[in-house]
This record gives structure tokens, sequence and C-alpha cells, in this order.
């Protein structure tokens, strides 16, 4: 499972790097903004940043599985001693460390910021904890939405039907908000969605 | 049997799928909807004015050359589109009591069943103010220390004035829902004291203190005391050139405060007063009016069944007396307002709903208004009315049932059970039996999602006949498709057997491959006999 993950990695390069890089934008911007004199509760920018997260952890989605699509990946690795259930559940492990990889340094940011410059109130970690779980979930969400369109046969189906469904869905938390009601609807939507790629991957001929 | 328990998995995360990603465009279609029909309505549907207000004694009210007092109020239809990220934000916001810039703040700490409050005591120095070291002080029902000691006693749900977020007060009066009682924290005296816990028969169930106030927390309400004119000459350099303007003057000082009281909204709508030092219930102020609806509503509501109400005390600095309220409260949907003026014993002075001037000249109730006032509001009423019959029947059908059981704000944000659709709005209505009041509902409101519902039904069945689904799963594909109507047949469209028919060659209609017998005549495959040849190879 390690060399499938490691290679799932390999072939997303690229993304990964993206979101290192991501990642590094976002905390430098943020204390930088801190260490100018602004308030460490100052949320303004985030939506923005947010958003563009979601996109891209969508279009990690659509590109391991366009790429496994047209360079026959499964079909050469199913010639050695791998099993498909094996290779998607490597697949979505991907996307999930790559989710956290920008999540955890934001939020541990933020942690040490709000200790060394916000007030000693405990109800903020709880609200950052909150808005970790409700950042996560969604972009665990729009990278399902990626997965499950990108193994359509069609490019442009794949990659537009993706977008107009992340674009669709992403408004669920500015309607519902980061409750747990919202989290419940996410959290269903995401088991749904893993469950329709699952289906399609294990039945699909390679 | 694994095959039909992974289609059904199949068919239920499809469906899933396709409910919550209809359900939000047509959430943003139907708030455009109603955003378009408030902007619609006219600006004086949206006010309310009374002049006199009631408030101010008599002999200032009868001098004539004095502009008498005047309580406007104003119904806001613009905020509704963030009511769900909003509401996530403002319910963090009652946990905190305050929280000013300069260092100081306050909040409930749950595990530790205490009120923590951290402020800067200031201190006089020779002659010189300034600020102490900052010190954490922990409050509960029975003490007030520097430790989070046992013998402070716990508190278990407690509510206090939330007009103190942002005052940064040092004084919090306020009441526990767990041990019934009111009490009032002075940080500075560093003293804590409890009202006399309520009997297990008080029907008081207290919900706001201090400030009352819905989501908005909004300067919508206002009153303005008599004014006098006063006839101000002005000299600006020049002396030739006088500017004379007329000016107003407020005859009186006020505040909007209830002076020795506190205002206690109740779960039930009623507005009491509590007496600051006794921490007893000292009468009743008011209660939250009813406003107008398209449908004949319940005279009473609480604040649950409101979307806004702001409640503002006044109290005149002449005597220094409590004077009475003015309490406004915004209808579920939004269409209508009420106000209403109390005086100091609770009793109702005026009362006024929001109304404007139809076409005809007649006078026309907001909430009529609303959805058929303006020459281009049947449009988007029409529009409103047919999108929420997109949506599934059997949400329709409970949206009818749990008409009352949601809150007005959360109806706001609600994407499947949609609490201020027309079908819960024909739902609450009084003067009908429920009989009544679900056949209007079946015959008016939801038919054209019935009729959808039926032909959708009618497709699906067609075409689950043509690809060879079971009787069974027809059946269910039938009653699915009527109890979810569009999202059904979408999901159906999605999930149905993709197989090329052949021609079967006994009834010559489409048949399914993969079955033995074909599905329309139950004629097996045409195989003709394999006999064994006559000749043989022979060496």
């Amino acid at each position: 499972m390690l060399t499938l993950i490691k290679r799932e990695i390999e072939d997303a390069i690229v993304l990964v790097l993206g979101a290192v890089i991501f990642t590094a934008i976002v905390i430098t911007v943020w204390v930088s903004c801190v260490y100018r004199g602004m308030s460490v509760l100052n949320i303004g920018s985030w939506p923005t940043a947010a958003f563009i997260f979601t996109i891209i952890c969508c279009v990690m989605g659509i590109w391991q599985m366009r790429t496994d699509r047209t360079k026959k990946i499964s079909s050469f690795l199913l010639t050695l001693p791998v099993t498909r259930r094996r290779i998607l559940i490597a697949r979505i492990i991907t996307g999930f460390l790559v989710i956290l990889l920008v999540l955890v340094p934001v939020t541990i940011t933020a942690f040490v910021l709000l200790q060394r410059f916000g007030p000693p109130i405990p109800l903020y970690k709880d609200f950052f904890l909150d808005i970790f779980v409700a950042a996560f979930l969604m972009s665990f969400a729009c990278y399902c939405i990626g997965l499950h369109n990108g193994w359509s046969s069609g490019k442009v189906v794949s990659i537009l039907g993706s977008l107009i469904l992340t674009g669709l869905f992403l408004p669920l938390v500015i309607i519902k908000g980061i409750g747990p009601q919202a989290l419940v609807i996410v959290s269903l939507f995401i088991t749904a969605l893993l469950i329709r790629t699952w289906q399609k991957f294990m039945a699909t001929s390679l | 049997m694994k095959s039909k328990i992974k289609y059904a998995v199949k068919v239920f995360a499809a469906g899933f799928i396709v409910i919550v990603l209809l359900s939000i465009p047509l959430f943003w279609l139907r708030l455009i909807c109603q955003e378009i029909l408030g902007e619609n309505l006219p600006d004086e549907a949206k006010n309310i004015y009374m002049r006199p207000s009631g408030l101010v004694p008599s002999e200032i009210v009868v001098d004539h050359n004095i502009v008498q007092s005047l309580v406007s109020a104003y119904m806001n239809t613009r905020e509704l589109p963030l009511y769900g990220i909003i509401n996530c934000f403002k319910a963090e916001e009652p946990a905190f009591y305050y929280y000013s810039n300069n260092g100081n703040w306050s909040y409930f700490d749950k595990t530790l069943g205490l009120i923590v409050c951290a402020y800067a005591p200031r201190m006089n120095v020779d002659g010189k103010v300034t600020l102490a070291k900052a010190v954490t002080l922990y409050a509960g029902p029975d003490g007030i220390s520097e430790t989070a000691a046992q013998n402070l006693g716990r508190f278990v749900i407690p509510i206090v004035d939330t007009g103190n977020i942002h005052s940064a007060s040092l004084v919090l009066t306020g009441y526990d829902r767990g041990l019934r009682c009111f009490f009032a924290i002075n940080f500075v005296k560093r003293v804590v004291t409890k009202g006399p816990q309520l009997s297990k028969n008080d029907f008081h169930k207290p919900i706001q203190i201090g400030r009352i106030s819905g989501i908005s927390k909004s300067e919508l309400l206002i009153w303005s005391p008599p004014m006098t004119e006063v006839k101000d000459t002005n000299e600006k350099g020049d002396s030739d050139r006088k500017h004379i303007s007329d000016k107003l003057r407020p005859t009186i000082n006020y505040t909007y405060s209830a002076g020795q009281y506190e205002l206690v909204l109740d779960e039930s709508g009623r507005i009491d007063l509590l007496d600051k030092e006794t921490l007893v219930f000292a009468g009743k102020a008011g209660f939250l009016p009813a406003p107008q609806t398209l449908y004949d509503s319940k005279d009473s509501v609480t604040p649950k069944d409101l979307l806004d109400y702001d409640v503002l005390p006044v109290t005149l600095k002449t005597d220094n007396e409590y004077r009475g309220i003015l309490a406004k409260s915004v209808l579920r949907e939004g269409t209508s307002m009420a106000l209403a003026v109390f005086d100091e014993k609770g009793r109702m002075i005026k009362c006024d709903y929001t109304k404007t001037q139809g076409s005809s000249g007649k006078t026309m109730e907001s909430s009529v208004a609303f959805f058929f006032g303006s020459p281009a509001a049947p449009v988007f009423t029409i529009t409103r009315y047919l999108l929420e019959n997109l949506q599934p029947p059997v949400l329709s059908m409970a949206s009818f049932i749990t008409a009352d059981s949601f809150s007005a704000v959360a109806g706001h944000n609600a994407l499947f059970i949609l609490p201020n659709s027309f079908v819960a709005m024909s739902a609450r209505q009084v003067d009908r039996t429920i009989t009544a009041k679900l056949f209007l509902a079946m015959i008016y409101i939801i038919l054209p999602s019935l009729v959808l519902s039926i032909w959708l039904t009618c497709k699906v069945a067609r075409d689950a006949a043509m690809v060879g689904l079971s009787d069974r799963a027809r059946f269910y594909w039938k009653i699915g498709t009527i109890l979810f109507g569009l999202t059904a047949y979408i999901t159906y469209r999605l999930t149905r057997p993709g197989i090329t028919l052949v021609t079967c060659e006994n009834c010559g209609k489409l048949r399914r491959p993969d079955m033995e017998k074909c599905h329309r005549c139950g004629s097996k495959w045409h195989v003709p006999e394999l006999t064994a040849p006559a000749w043989r190879v022979v060496d």
C-alpha cells in the first residue's frame, strides 16, 4: 500500500508541490499581517483562500483519475499483484494527505498566533477547530467530486462537470454555515460520492 | 442478492447527491425571487411611524408648539442571504459576555461552570488614574474569587444581558436555566447576588435579559422625544449674510433603559420587568406583537416564530422613571412587521402593522403587498411558487407537517424542508380545520408538484419496463418517483442499466441480451439445436 501511495504522490507531484507553496503563501501572508499589527482574528481574506483551495482539491481529484485513464496506470498496475480496491484506496489516502498537508500547518499556525497574540479565551480555539473541520470536509467533498467526475470518458465533461458541481456545492457553507447540521450533510455527501466512485471504478473495463 | 444490494446502494448514493446538488440552486433561485419581491415592496410598507408615541406625559404633548414624540421601525428585507454563515458566527457571540481591545474580556467557561473575567482595575495614584495589572476573576452563583474554587458553586446554563457584549460592562445580570434563579455579578466590587429560585409551578422561562433583540441586532427601532422648534441665527464672517435655519430640539432627555428594572423576554413572547435590586419579577412589561400574515395566523407569537424582534425600554430623565417599552416583531417570512407601544404597567397603548396603498387606493397589508402589491410581484410570486414545487412532494408534505417546528431564523437557510414556503404558510393558518388545510395544500399549493411527479412516474415506469427492470424494482421506482418527483427522476436517469438492447425474435420488441428470457414476452433465446455432423475426419 505504501508503494502505491508513493506512486500516487509521484504522479501528482505538481499538485503536491502546488499545495505546499499555497500553504507557505497563506502562512507567510497571515504571519506578516499579524506582525504588521492586524488582529489574529481578522479573517476577512479567508474565504478567498478557502475557495481557491477547494478548487485545487477538485482539480487534484480530476487530475488523478484523468491521468489514470489516459496513461492506463490501473491497467498496468493490475498486471502486478495489486487489486483495484487497493489502487483506489491509495488514491483516496493520497488526496486525504495532501488536504491535511495544507490544513494542518495553517491550523497549527492559527493556534500559535492565537496563543501569542490573541486573547486567552479557549472559545476561540474551539472556533478555530470548528473552522478546520468544516474546511477539511468541504475540501475533501470537492476532491471527491473531482474523483467521481474525473473517471468519465469525456475530458470536457469531467473537467467542466466537476467545476460546475463544485461551484454548485460550495455555497452550501454560506447557506448552512459550519454548524453540525451542515457537517452532517457534507459527510453524507462525501460518503455518497465515494460509494459512486468506488462502484464506477470497480465496474468500468480498463 | 448481492447485485440487488449493490443496486440499492448505488441508487441511494446517487439520490442523495442529486437531492443536495438540486436543492442548492433551487435555494438560490427562491432567494433571488424573495429578494426581488422585497425590493419591489414600497418603502412605506417597510416602515411604521407612530406619532405621538403615547409614552410622554400628556402635559408635554398638549403644547401645540411641540412636535410630538415619534416611534419609527424599519423592516430590513436585505439581510437574508447571509443568514446561514452569519448564524454560525453569531452563535459564538452569546458565549462572550464582552471582549474589548484594551484586554478586558469575560465569557462563560463551560468546563469550569464559571463566568471568567479579566480586567485591569483603575487606580488613582497621586491624582492620576492608571491601570493596575490585569486580574482574572472567576464568578459562580455563590461568590467570586481569583481562583476557580469549589465554594463558588457552578452555573449550569447561564444567560446574561447580551447588550453588554460590546460595552465592556463589569456588571452582569443574568439567569441560570439550570438553577432557575437570577443573579447579578459586580466584578469591580467582587460581589455576586443571587435571586430566589423560581418555583416549579412558575410559568416563566426566560431566554433573554436586558437588551432584547433578535438576529439583526441593528438600530431599526427608534424613539424620538417631543421636539420644539428653535429659530437659530448664525453669523458667519460676513455680517451682511445671516443664515437663519429652523432646528428641532428635544424638549426632554431620555435613555433606552428600564431604570430600576431589567427587561426579561420569556419563551412565550411575554416581556417582564425584573427588579435589579431584589432580582424578582416586578410585573409585566408587554409582549411581542404578532405581525399580520398572508393567511390568518395565530394572534400570539413566540420569539421562535419571528424572523426578528426588537424591544426598547424608555426612561425619561426628567423624573428618571421607567415609561414603557416599544416592541417590534418581523414575521417569519420577512414580509410584514408589527410595532406595539406598552405603558409602564404593561398595557398596550398602540399597535400598528406595515401596510401600503394598493393601486385601487385600498389599504393593503404588507404580507399581501409583498406577493401581489407591485406590477411585477405576481410574476416572481408565481416563479417562487413553481420553484417550491420542484422540491420533492414528500418534503413539501414534511414542510406542511413541521410548519411550526423550526425556528423562523433556521427556516431561512432551509434546503430540504421549507418552513417558509407557501405550503408551510397555509399549514399555520388558524381559521381552518386540519383536514381543510391539508385539502387546500394538496389542491392549490402542491398540485403542480404532484402533477409533475405523476408525469415523471409514467415516464420512469415506461422506461423501466423497456430496460427490463423487475416488477418489484419498477414498483419501488414508481413509489420513489411519486414521493421524490424530479429528484427521483434524475436519479433514475443516472442509475438505469446502460445495456444495448436487441430485437426479440418472438415479439419484435427490444429485449436485454443479458437475461435468459425476453422481459416483454417471456420467450427464451432461439438456440439452434446442435446436431453432430454425419461426417468424421479419419486418418
